[in-house]
């Protein structure tokens, strides 16, 4: 199976700079977005001493690390990743029983998501996301002649993912499950998993929500509250209310870089699960476009190099690529519609943008794997062996 | 896990399906449509309604506090002027102290850290901690850096001239807003008018930008009063000293200027220190010569007898029958507390002879002496603009009977304020006519007011009261070398529980130089007790003082040769007056 992609990229260069620059993009320019976001809060905090580079130095060290990180990954053949895979998932597993241990795992804001290692804290639900990609990928891989079957190609993952789902949901954690259950069923979906099995299961989720839905009032007014933030806009409704005030304000081309106000101490969380929200205040409709086009044109090409690793036949480095695509967009995808309103508020930072140090080294390694992906692909186009 | 080399597998041949990568791609990119679709409509479309609501929350309309007019005497000297000082606020959401940085905070603001601490649990958005500090304590506690802990700048009024001024002046309260005094009356003027800006602030109430124009604000104006620093300061420091000699629980004097009408000074004992109000009490706050009326005796008679002259009842040397010393009506009795004889009209005056007063009164009709007593200002507020001014009382003609008529004619049964009192006498000082008053500085010369008396009654009255100054009157400690003086004592019995009680007030009302008066100075003192009580021993001598002082500073040329009074007679008689 041919593709212009494969075609039209030039066969000497050893890097997809359509993959390179949007992923580099949104790095930097959420380096940016993240020191204005958090600028006048990090000076009007005692917690940082103050200092209103504080988040912009630490948001810049967990890069320095992520891409240090990304250049030793890039080194690891995929051969390699998938070798180890189950274990790093079986890894990522105990990590997540460790982060509910007390006294080892720390809580912020009643959600205990991370372990503490003297200064650093490690949130193991973000590598977790990678570790399912990798998993996902490597059991679809073992299983293809088995994903029609139900109880063989089904059940299996099932059990799996309601094991990590138990965890993440002890946390809370609600984002980083629907984030791997998506990657997941993603990945058995494009592993060609049974399509009426497939269709059948969303019917009966589908329902399942909606009866659990209208079958209660108090559920369906904490579901659907965030849809008219202006009821409690004091209360329940104030965070959203204020991220849908950032983007009225900032209308076409947003009030300048650093211009915020909702930033100002009004807005929770602009440095991280709000950060788009002070883009668009700062840089309008236009910036909030640019950004979702980087991140589309991200998730594009990760399918691209998945496409081109599948007629290559290396079918477990095309599902990791996707499996990537899958992660980003859908991450991508919640947050944005969280600050838009769009989607309950359900704690989940903007990939590769938003300020958090295992959220940033996880997301660096992520992409050196699709660039390793890639790479190979080259190599093995070029007839060389990986 | 062993490694599978899928170049080598079978499976290969069956390629995974194409339109499922198609699917979950279209899925995803959709997704990111929708998204671009709602930004349009929050950024484009629903962008008024959100930057409303944003104003709702981030936009505040702050007054621009207009400057407090200042209040100056009539020479410009400054009597009350707002001074900056910094109040201490919080977010008490924000401020969340440790412990230690509660105590220091506590400490530089001087209250208790309990205090302090049920101040920051309050669920206010916005707590005063403390106002009006200093500009080094605020920014001791701006240096703590605490959070949620903020400073403004407000004004805060300081009274140069202290306790001398403080009840004309009065003060404000922590708003700058008039509490007592001229401060109250005139607050309006003062005040101004608030400018307004409008701005954008963070959540910790910091402006961080103006959004529209600064509409500036109407500043208050000055207030100039009538009063002479110079004088009240003589005023107050003469009272005082008397007020220390007699041991007397409270005094007052007014100085007038003849010419125009203006309160030129004003002074209550007890006063206070408008600058620290601190347990201030209410009898230090009274301004007595406006809020407190009394009975004030025998500085009553002129209008009595002036009264009779205009009437021709009587002429300056009418012989009245005095002896012996005490008149029978019904079962009442008017007595002089020394028996005299027959005495001229003058000399009822001169000696105070209640009884001869008391004659006169009675061959007129309480319906004329209760019209010249309302033309005197009694009886009715002067309405100077003035919180809390009284009076007095005057009870209306067709109540009296013959007994109050006689002792209305010597200032018993009827009461006055001092202001009143004083403003009176400028009938006598003026040849009859009688101005109103002005606590404002005048710029435009006083046009005349009601005619009380004739020229000529008022002359003749006039010549009385001078002989009352003179050896064998009684105030010859009234008489001041190098002017002549003219006034009356009065001594009144103090009413306590509807009877008269063993305590006085004395005072002396008089105006110089005779030739062409100029100041009007009323004097009261209230219960002198040490021993002396008369009007003539205890107010004439503040009188005269006052008077000396202030004539010599408004530069008013002698009229009278620079030769003291012949010395007093040891017997203490000469002085004495009945009450």
């Amino acid at each position: 199976m041919n593709n212009w992609n494969a075609v039209a990229r030039p066969a000497n260069s050893e890097i997809d700079p359509l993959l390179l620059w949007p992923a580099m993009g949104l790095l930097f320019c959420g380096l940016v977005m993240v020191y204005s976001a958090s600028i006048a809060m990090a000076e009007g905090s005692r917690f940082t001493g103050n200092q209103s580079a504080y988040f912009l130095m630490r948001h810049g060290i967990y890069l320095v690390i992520g891409l240090a990180a990304a250049a030793a990954a890039f080194q690891v053949p995929m051969r390699l990743w998938q070798q180890v895979s189950c274990w790093l998932f079986v890894a990522g597993f105990v990590l997540l029983i460790v982060v509910l241990i007390p006294h080892l795992g720390r809580s912020v804001n009643g959600a205990q998501r991370w372990i503490g290692f003297g200064p650093v804290n490690l949130q193991p639900s973000e590598f977790m996301k990678l570790f399912a990609v990798l998993y996902a990928a490597d059991y679809t891989t073992r299983k293809l002649s088995d994903m029609a079957s139900f109880s063989r190609g089904f059940v299996p993952m099932a059990g799996v993912m309601v094991l990590v789902g138990a965890l993440l949901l002890r946390e809370p954690d609600f984002g980083a499950f629907v984030v791997i259950v998506s990657i997941a069923v993603g990945i058995l979906f494009l592993g060609g998993i049974n399509a009426r099995l497939f269709s059948a299961l969303l019917v009966v989720m589908a329902v399942a929500f909606v009866i659990l839905i209208w079958s209660s009032p108090y559920r369906r007014e904490r579901i659907f509250g965030f849809m008219d933030p202006w009821q409690d806009a004091y209360g329940k409704g104030y965070q959203l209310s204020h991220a849908l005030i950032a983007f009225g304000r900032g209308e076409w081309f947003g009030v300048g870089l650093g211009a915020s106000v909702e930033k100002l101490f009004y807005l929770p969380e602009a440095h991280t699960d709000f950060l788009l929200a002070v883009i668009a205040e700062e840089l309008g409709l236009f910036g909030v476009c640019a950004v979702i086009a980087l991140f589309a044109l991200l998730v594009e090409r990760a399918f691209a190099v998945g496409r081109q690793a599948l007629t290559l036949d290396r079918v477990y480095s095309g599902l990791v690529a996707q499996g990537i695509g899958i992660w980003l967009g859908v991450q991508g995808f919640i947050n944005m519609g969280v600050n838009m309103g769009l989607l309950p508020t359900k704690g989940l930072t903007l990939p590769l943008m938003s300020f958090g140090g295992s959220g940033i080294v996880a997301n660096c390694i992520t992409l050196a794997i699709l660039f390793r992906v890639d790479w190979e692909n080259r190599q093995l186009m070029k007839g060389q062996s990986v | 896990m062993k490694s599978i080399r899928f170049s080598r597998s079978p499976l290969l041949s069956q390629p995974l399906p194409v339109w499922r990568r198609r699917v979950v791609l279209f899925f995803i990119l959709g997704g990111f449509l929708v998204l671009i679709g709602r930004a349009f409509y929050l950024q484009g479309i629903n962008n008024e309604f959100l930057g409303d609501k944003g104003k709702e929350r981030f936009e505040r309309v702050l007054d621009i506090s207009a400057t407090r007019g200042r209040i100056t005497d009539r020479h410009g000297d400054l009597l009350a002027v707002s001074t900056p000082v910094r109040s201490v606020w919080a977010i008490p959401e924000d401020a969340e102290l440790k412990p230690r940085e509660a105590r220091s905070l506590a400490a530089l603001l001087g209250i208790d850290v309990r205090e302090l601490n049920r101040k920051l649990s309050s669920d206010h958005d916005f707590i005063y901690l403390k106002r009006q500090l200093s500009p080094d304590v605020t920014d001791k506690v701006m240096a703590l850096n605490l959070p949620g802990i903020h400073q403004k700048t407000e004004y805060r009024r300081y009274y140069p001239s202290g306790e001398v001024m403080a009840h004309m002046v009065g003060f404000t309260g922590v708003d700058e807003s008039g509490q007592e005094g001229v401060e109250l009356a005139f607050n309006d003027k003062l005040t101004g008018k608030s400018g307004s800006r409008r701005v954008i602030k963070d959540r910790r109430g910091n402006v961080v930008e103006d959004v529209g124009s600064i509409h500036p604000p109407t500043e208050g104006q000055d207030v100039a009063l009538a009063l002479d620093a110079k004088i009240q300061y003589l005023a107050y420091t003469h009272l005082k000293q008397a007020l220390e000699i007699h041991r007397a629980k409270a005094g007052g004097v007014v100085v007038l200027d003849t010419q125009s009408g203006e309160v030129l000074a004003l002074v209550n004992l007890p006063t206070y220190n408008p600058n620290n109000r601190v347990r201030l009490i209410g009898e230090q706050l009274r301004n007595r010569a406006l809020t407190d009326s009394f009975e004030p005796g025998s500085t009553l008679k002129p209008f009595t007898i002036g009264l009779a002259l205009e009437e021709g009842k009587v002429n300056a040397d009418t012989p009245i029958q005095t002896a012996p010393g005490k008149f029978h009506i019904g079962p009442a009795t008017i007595s002089d507390s020394h028996a005299h004889g027959i005495l001229t009209v003058a000399q009822v005056i001169q000696k105070s002879s209640n009884v001869g007063a008391a004659k006169i009164a009675l061959s007129m009709t309480p319906d004329d002496m209760h019209a010249m007593f309302e033309a005197a200002g009694f009886g009715a507020p002067l309405k100077l603009g003035f919180p809390g001014e009284v009076g007095g009382h005057l009870r209306p003609a067709k109540t009296w009977r013959p007994i109050e008529q006689a002792t209305m004619s010597y200032g018993h049964g009827i009461s006055v304020t001092l202001i009143q009192l004083a403003r009176s006498y400028l009938a006598f000082a003026r040849d009859g006519d009688l101005p109103a008053l002005s606590l404002m500085k005048q710029e435009t010369p006083l046009a005349s007011g009601s005619r009380l008396f004739s020229e000529k009654t008022a002359q003749v009255v006039r010549a009385m009261l001078e002989t009352v100054v003179q050896p064998g009157g009684t105030a010859p400690l009234a008489h001041i070398p190098g002017y002549r003086v003219a006034g009356k004592t009065g001594t009144a019995h103090k009413v306590e529980n509807g009877r008269y009680a063993n305590k006085y007030v004395a005072s002396f009302v008089g105006f110089a130089p005779v030739s062409k008066p100029r100041l009007v100075i009323a004097v009261m003192v209230d219960e002198p007790s040490n021993g002396k009580y008369y009007g003539g021993e205890v107010a004439a001598p503040v009188f005269a003082q006052v008077m000396a002082g202030s004539l010599r500073t408004l530069g008013v040329a002698s009229d009278a040769p620079l030769t003291p009074l012949a010395p007093l007679p040891t017997d203490s008689e000469s002085v004495r007056e009945e009450m």
